[in-house]
């Protein structure tokens, strides 16, 4: 056991702390706005804490390491990129500011506004399933990392699995978005205390000079420039640029965010101050993976790179870094360090209980039911149907975590399951807002397309990530122009629904 | 090699401070945010529950 009684008493007051405090947001809730995007009341820096808090979990740092570790600083472009583009999208308020103008809830709601109810409903099913996929292998990947850490005996992975999962339910389920923006700004708070302080550690313990030499000696050219590097090249960060774009602005979890602000310059603050932490957030855990390669890169080669030889045992390289803050880390920062990865861990999974839940809610049962003729749901049942979809999801997690295990990089993994509905989504998005002569079908052409063409090649025709990433953008873009341009052009939907000065709704 | 050697220098003399002084500013000014989103609300709260007790 790598912990002592200091770090466990951290630990678990950390936990039971956090706990108390989201279930007190459970008595703000009134309506389905305060259940999902919390009154729109959010200002620019709860806003900054809870976009940030929500993106950055253990899923992140362990990815990131692994993506250092095998690929050394030319993995710094994924994090450059991530970003610059979110600090582009924040000064000009691309896609988001007309997105919080529309007073939405969710993403596939916009595909109802603009197009029509149908093209919502494929929509929802689309983000649910991608998103439910993507966040599938967090809950293992994630205690994975807490036992390693804490040095807990590997058979107990399950029940960590499942504690942690239990204790984000219990306030996210009861206290929806306003719960998870008061964690998520503890949350931050605490990861990011952690993430300066295991920076420090491992630059400190390793070496700055150390850490280069063995990059170079290890992967030369290509372990610092990510166009000779043959995982990366110009179309990997083509296809990140486009990636990235679709992420700010479309992925449901972080669009949440901008829906919840006071305004949509407050969204745009936002998001530009965000990018400037997306920059530490993928660099600082890369410079761990790094680190860890330096410690304990001795083993075999695979794939180009020694496998981390940790106490005589071979491990896979997204194991190097936890192993190694098991090592490095002292009686009580190991205790700091760890608290604040499980708040990354919770802030980011609770988010995403309550963005796929939503979509589900909001944007599957509530139009089947409007489809069936079935009477409105008054805001009680639809804050129980979220809840309901919160444990469902979760219960998903917990199985599908213990039986996939994603095949290479788990990055990559995440950004295709992720490209399965943003492909269609963004390019519907961006169609929908600044094309008027986007319509319902080149929407549905889009999305199904998207989807086929992330789908067919990466899980069936097991193509690279970047030629999938172009096939399922290209093919999505294909259709809305194709579909748009070949049929009946519809009635603007939007005309007069956007302010000039990017300020509320004209109606 | 080395201009990229120095450009991830670079970019990591950037991106670690950065990361620290908007983690400083956010804790501080976040918490007087969350309290105003607490207010706001209990207003909407209030509102609600006053039209709800209309005949």
């Amino acid at each position: 056991m790598n912990f002592t009684v200091l770090d466990w008493f951290i630990v678990v007051s950390y936990l039971l702390g956090t706990v108390w405090i989201g279930l007190a947001g459970k008595k703000y809730i009134g309506n389905v706005s305060h259940y999902l995007v919390a009154g729109r009341e959010l200002g620019v820096y709860a806003g900054i804490a809870t976009l940030a808090a929500t993106e950055i979990g253990t899923i992140t740092f362990m990815y990131n390491a692994e993506l250092g570790y095998k690929y050394g600083f030319s993995a710094f472009a994924a994090a450059l990129i991530s970003g610059l583009v979110m600090i582009f999208i924040g000064r000009t308020g691309f896609v988001v500011s007309r997105f919080r103008q529309l007073k939405l809830m969710t993403v596939p709601e916009f595909f109802e506004v603009k197009y029509s109810r149908g093209l919502r409903l494929l929509t929802g099913v689309l983000v649910a399933l991608g998103g439910i996929l993507n966040m599938g292998v967090f809950l293992r990947i994630e205690g994975e990392f807490l036992t390693i850490v804490s040095g807990i005996n590997g058979e107990y992975l399950v029940a960590v699995m499942a504690a942690i999962l239990l204790l984000e339910l219990v306030y996210t389920v009861a206290g929806g978005m306003v719960s998870v923006v008061i964690t998520d700004f503890l949350q931050y708070v605490l990861l990011s205390v952690a993430t300066i302080m295991v920076t420090i550690y491992a630059v400190y313990h390793v070496g700055w000079g150390n850490a280069v030499h063995k990059v170079t000696a290890t992967l030369g050219e290509a372990g610092f420039s990510p166009i000779q590097n043959p995982k990366f090249g110009l179309t990997f960060i083509i296809w990140q640029i486009l990636l990235w774009f679709a992420i700010n602005t479309c992925w449901q979890t972080t669009a949440m965010r901008m829906f919840s602000t006071k305004s949509p310059e407050t969204s745009r603050k936002i998001m530009m101050w965000t990018g400037f932490i997306y920059l530490g957030r993928g660099m600082l855990p890369m410079l761990w993976g790094i680190a860890a390669l330096t410690l304990f890169g001795t083993g075999r080669m695979d794939h180009g790179v020694p496998l981390p030889i940790v106490n005589g045992h071979e491990l896979p390289p997204i194991d190097a870094m936890p192993a190694m803050l098991a090592g490095i880390l002292g009686p009580g920062v190991k205790g700091i360090v760890v608290a604040g990865m499980l708040a990354a861990t919770m802030s980011v999974n609770s988010s995403y209980l309550l963005g796929w839940s939503a979509v589900i809610s909001q944007d599957v049962i509530l139009p089947l039911r409007q489809l069936l003729k079935k009477p409105p749901l008054n805001s009680r049942r639809q804050i129980l149907i979220n809840r309901v979809a919160n444990l469902f999801v979760g219960l998903f997690l917990m199985f599908w975590g213990l039986y996939y295990t994603p095949p290479g990089a788990v990055y990559l993994y995440l950004n295709i399951t992720g490209t399965i509905f943003l492909a269609g989504g963004f390019v519907g998005v961006v169609g929908g807002l600044y094309w008027k002569r986007a319509n319902a079908v080149g929407g549905y052409l889009a999305m199904l397309m998207g989807a086929i063409g992330a789908i067919v090649p990466f899980f069936f025709l097991h193509w690279s990530e970047n030629v999938t990433g172009f096939v399922a953008f290209g093919l999505a873009a294909t259709g809305l122009i194709a579909g748009s341009l070949l049929t009946r052009p519809s009635a603007d939907k939007l005309a007069g629904r956007f302010s000039p000065a990017g300020g509320e709704a004209l109606r | 090699m080395k201009p990229w050697i120095w450009f991830w220098t670079g970019c990591l003399l950037v991106a670690g401070p950065a990361f620290a002084y908007i983690t400083i500013i956010v804790t501080v000014r976040g918490f007087r945010d969350l309290l105003d989103m607490f207010r706001a609300l209990g207003n909407q709260h209030e509102m609600v529950e006053d039209t709800s007790r209309e005949p």
